[in-house]
């Protein structure tokens, strides 16, 4: 278990402040944030490389600070690896490693055992990244801690490698601590969000939560989400049996129904909100586009005109000018394709109040 | 582009590249007629004259001393230069450096005045049977003030070239600091300690001005150069000046050679 508490560093011009948050033992936490954030001095903290100016780090339940990095027990891959260029590849591997069985089921789970004989120099930048991900685990570490570790592997290698870091967390029982800037990856591997600026935790808990409750409307911009609108946001009381969210049937304690009045719109929100200034955020795939006033339990239905389409893949981002407001909405290119989605379409744009978020 | 404004940059680069060439020549020449004239000489010499041997062969092993002390004390030094930040750290990098800015006669002097009899160091090592001022330790010592702070410095320069986190990895994998220091640091750092090293001795080797002053008897190789041009004049100095020549291209081919391993490396 890693346990943080009002820690602060420095490192350079760099300051960490005041970053809390608790990782329970085997489970997968996820360092998100931009680049700059401190998600690398973070973990230099845990690692032991890099001494905190104040707070506590608990590894375990030891106090870290009398523990050097060498008896922390963590394996730590950095983005570009840093393999140490005057060993092979097995040298590499073997570097930390815990037995002969652990460095062969490491580098065999990583795929670098065909790299054994080679050079570092001449290895490619995804092959280095396998080779210090097999590096770290060979030593069979209790936490690992992984810098951007897949950022250098093909999509394809880089989908069954996260699926094995997975695997082998799961089945070693390690704690992992990864930092990434990517979301959608930790929504993939993380039971824990922490999401890092500044140097400081803007927020955290599960992905999910994260992603779809953002503490603040930079939050809510970081990852992605396309409809950030101000406004104020007024007490409705109680919420009316229909604002309820269909999936769970039920109305979580201590949600209201709001309704948040931007320049333009009126949108209906539930949550546990207070009433006033404030941002709705709505994310772009609850948002459903229709030819017409389609009869379903949607509290917020906006006609408007398609202004632009954007086709990436499969997905299809519209965005609609509702009474000057834009809205996003992300509809499958297949059902954009039956819609005739196209510039200059008039079409009605409805999401839940459950969609709406206030921060 | 009109040929006008085209004839500027040129003017400049055949500028440039007659500047360039006069300074090489200027370099180059004194040394390639010293060589070319009595390196033949100074060889043979080698079989028949004990005295330039006898010196050659102390400047030779009291360099190598030198260095071999510049280097056990000055790896620590720079490695704490090169890594740590503290207090006084500008301050310790330029009072290594004074050594490098003070005319070497200058240094001799103030050596004396630390290592001579009259001293409390000098009385001390007296005291022990250890006599400094005008013997080979003279020698040793003037050659370490001179040319130590050239080791110090390339051997900064090597260890800042390697990324800390190299070390910060090693220790996640279970080294202590003295052990990924060992392993990873100094592997990394190999090339740059050695060239520096080699800078060390070669600036020893020459070294005249601060030797003089400790050190007359036994004579280094540059004090007997001087010495035979003072008593007998230039065409006795010539071939001992060609020797001490000949043996500074010691240390410039191991310096192309490591610099050529480095180039082939990456």
């Amino acid at each position: 278990m890693i346990r943080l508490d009002g820690i602060s560093a420095k490192k350079g011009r760099f300051t960490l402040a005041d970053v809390s948050f608790a990782l329970d033992q085997g489970s997968f936490g996820v360092v998100i944030g931009p680049a700059g954030s401190g998600k690398t001095t973070l973990l230099e903290v845990v690692a032991g490389l890099l001494i905190p100016r104040a707070g506590t780090l608990l590894l375990d339940g030891v106090d870290a600070r009398r523990l050097a990095p060498e008896s922390r027990g963590v394996g730590l891959v950095y983005q570009h690896a840093f393999l140490f260029p005057h060993l092979s590849v097995r040298e590499n591997v073997a570097y930390g490693a815990a037995d002969a069985a652990t460095l062969e089921e490491a580098a065999g789970r990583m795929g670098v055992t065909s790299l054994f004989a080679r050079d570092v120099r001449g290895l490619s930048g995804g092959e280095r990244q396998l080779v210090a991900l097999a590096r770290a685990l060979a030593r069979r570490p209790r936490l690992l801690l992984l810098d951007e570790p897949f950022s250098a592997l093909d999509p394809r290698r880089r989908a069954i490698i996260r699926r094995e870091v997975r695997a082998m967390h799961r089945e070693w029982g390690l704690t992992t601590l990864q930092v990434t800037h990517d979301f959608a990856e930790a929504g993939m591997l993380g039971d824990q969000a922490i999401l890092l600026d500044g140097g400081r935790v803007l927020q955290s808990g599960t992905p999910a939560e994260v992603f779809r409750r953002p503490a603040s409307p930079y939050v809510a911009e970081f990852l992605g989400a396309e409809n950030v609108l101000g406004g104020i946001a007024r007490d409705l009381g109680e919420a009316a049996p229909d604002w309820i969210d269909s999936a769970s049937g039920t109305f979580a304690q201590g949600h209201r129904a709001f309704a948040f009045e931007t320049e333009r719109l009126t949108l209906y929100a539930v949550g546990d909100f207070a009433a006033g200034a404030g941002h709705a955020v709505i994310r772009a795939e609850e948002i459903t586009v229709a030819r017409d006033h389609s009869h379903d339990s949607a509290r917020n239905r906006f006609a408007g005109r398609v202004i632009e389409v954007t086709t990436l893949g499969a997905l299809t981002r519209v965005t609609i000018d509702v009474r000057g407001t834009p809205l996003v909405a992300a509809l499958t290119t297949r059902s954009a394709s039956e819609l005739g989605i196209a510039p200059g379409l008039a079409v009605v744009a409805t999401f839940k109040a459950m969609a709406v978020h206030l921060c | 582009m009109t040929p006008g404004s085209r004839l500027g940059p040129r003017v400049l680069s055949v500028i440039a590249a007659l500047a360039g060439s006069f300074l090489l020549l200027f370099l180059a020449a004194p040394l390639v007629e010293l060589v070319g004239t009595s390196g033949g000489e100074g060889l043979r010499r080698l079989g028949s004259d004990a005295e330039l041997r006898d010196s050659l062969l102390l400047t030779a092993l009291c360099a190598t001393t030198a260095t071999l002390v510049g280097v056990i004390c000055g790896t620590p030094l720079s490695y704490l230069l090169a890594r740590r930040e503290f207090p006084g750290r500008a301050l310790l990098a330029a009072v290594l450096d004074l050594p490098l800015l003070i005319p070497h006669p200058v240094a001799g002097i103030a050596l004396l005045l630390l290592l001579g009899r009259e001293s409390a160091v000098g009385g001390a090592a007296l005291e022990l049977g250890l006599r400094i001022v005008g013997t080979p330790l003279g020698i040793i010592a003037a050659m370490l003030f001179v040319s130590a702070p050239l080791f110090v410095s390339g051997a900064r320069e090597a260890f800042a070239k390697v990324d800390p986190r190299y070390e910060g990895v090693a220790r996640t994998l279970g080294d202590s600091p003295w052990r990924a220091f060992y392993r990873v640091t100094l592997p990394l750092a190999r090339r740059g300690l050695l060239a520096s090293s080699v800078v060390m001795w070669a600036r020893a080797v020459s070294e005249f001005g601060a030797i003089v002053i400790l050190t007359y008897n036994p004579k280094v190789a540059s004090i007997l150069s001087y010495d035979r041009f003072t008593s007998y004049g230039l065409t006795e100095a010539l071939p001992v000046a060609a020797a001490l020549a000949l043996l500074a291209l010691l240390p410039l081919s191991i310096l192309r050679a490591l610099r050529t391993e480095s180039r082939s490396e990456r």
